[in-house]
């Protein structure tokens, strides 16, 4: 399974994405974050005491966490800002440590953490009107350091409107896989 | 006299960033400057007061912990609100604090280079950073309970030393200060990390084939 999760804010992309993967009777689950209501994570510890493994707080997360417990492929559209995730984006991503495996696990010399749910490969879409060369930099260095700690294989790709079409079809062809 | 605010960007008000935001309190208090702490967590319905402190002052002070190699979602929130409003900035110094629990500068570093690129665009002068790693281990002790706290103690100084004569500061302060230890020693520590986690699932009665309260899939978290 292929779960798409995208901030509409600004883009389209991950629509786009989700109706040629459907197209071409790729399995996907598409989850925009526009009417989504994920609360902050208030480090509070509740998930590793009180409510095991889960949030305490009641939200959003709720609908969005159980669906990427039974995910292959995390796939994140995101408009980036400075060189980061959204904010709607981010407040998701802030929570997976809920679902992630609490464990170490020593890779290439250095400690890792374990991986979110089943997930395996994590693709990372940013999305930017036009992008200026440091910030593509900062935006690779995050994603490669969010594949690094998660212990998992991904990707991350750069769009904006001169690459769309072309991006599109390598990216099916690429989840396809 | 010059003003500094200390904006809190962790929910928690006592744990590492705030023993970090005291520190930079204390150092600056006593070399001419007005300090303010603020946290951005009880501000989030309201960001006045804060926007209200950065319009004042001379410098900013960020200090946060690393959620997933960066800072929390809401200092996003913050930055966007920030430059909606950016009749507050004009020309501050900015400088970053990033604390996280993996030893590794790398780790936490995206964190600061949102930042600098945040005041790039909207009219803050960045003047550089400090990581902290373990700094989840700390839990709001002092800086030399860190396996490398000299280091760390060392290099945070002359940050702090950086920020009272409003200099830039070099990332190599926190690259020296970072704990290096050979591999063995990691693969040790994920071993040991990982009996603790597995005895306090025991103690909380969690049996190491439960599933998450999320799945329904049968996969063990």
């Amino acid at each position: 399974m292929i779960t798409i999760l995208s901030d509409h804010t600004r883009q389209e992309v991950g629509e786009r994405l989700d109706k040629k993967l459907r197209e071409r009777k790729i399995a996907t689950e598409f989850i925009s974050l526009t009417d989504m209501n994920v609360g902050p994570c208030y480090s509070c510890g509740g998930c590793t005491d009180k409510t095991y493994g889960q949030c305490i707080h009641r939200d959003d997360g709720d609908i969005i966490l159980p669906k990427l417990m039974r995910t292959d492929v995390l796939v994140m559209v995101t408009p980036v800002k400075w060189g980061s995730y959204s904010f709607k984006t981010k407040r998701v991503f802030d929570k997976c440590a809920v679902i992630g495996d609490r464990h170490y696990y020593y890779k290439n010399g250095e400690l890792v953490k374990g991986k979110i749910g089943r997930v395996h490969t994590f693709v990372a879409i940013g999305v930017k009107d036009q992008w200026q060369n440091d910030e593509k930099s900062a935006f690779e260095n995050l994603v490669a350091e969010n594949i690094k700690i998660m212990n998992i294989k991904g990707r991350v790709h750069l769009v904006d409107a001169s690459n769309i079409s072309v991006f599109l079809d390598s990216a099916v062809e690429d989840l396809n896989q | 006299m010059k003003k500094v605010v200390i904006i809190n960007l962790s929910p928690r008000k006592k744990g590492t960033s705030m023993m970090l935001a005291n520190r930079c309190r204390e150092f600056l208090s006593v070399r001419d400057y007005q300090v303010e702490i603020l946290h951005l967590y009880p501000n989030l319905k309201n960001l006045s007061p804060l926007l209200a402190a950065i319009n004042e002052v001379q410098s900013i002070i960020m200090v946060g912990p690393c959620y997933i190699n960066t800072y929390p979602a809401d200092t996003v929130y913050l930055l966007e609100e920030l430059e909606k409003n950016r009749d507050v900035l004009h020309g501050q110094d900015l400088y970053g604090i990033i604390q996280g629990g993996m030893p590794y500068v790398h780790t936490h570093e995206s964190g600061l280079k949102m930042l600098e690129l945040f005041a790039g665009e909207n009219d803050l002068s960045f003047k550089g950073g400090f990581v902290i790693g373990m700094g989840a281990m700390l839990n709001g002790q002092p800086l030399d309970k860190l396996l490398n706290g000299k280091k760390a103690e060392r290099g945070f100084q002359y940050f702090l030393e950086n920020v009272a004569k409003q200099e830039n500061s070099s990332s190599e302060l926190y690259h020296q200060a970072q704990l290096k230890m050979p591999g063995m020693v990691y693969y040790l520590m994920a071993k040991m990390m990982n009996r603790k986690i597995d005895k306090e699932r025991r103690g909380k009665g969690i049996g190491d084939q439960v599933k998450s309260p999320y799945d329904n899939t049968g996969i063990n978290y």
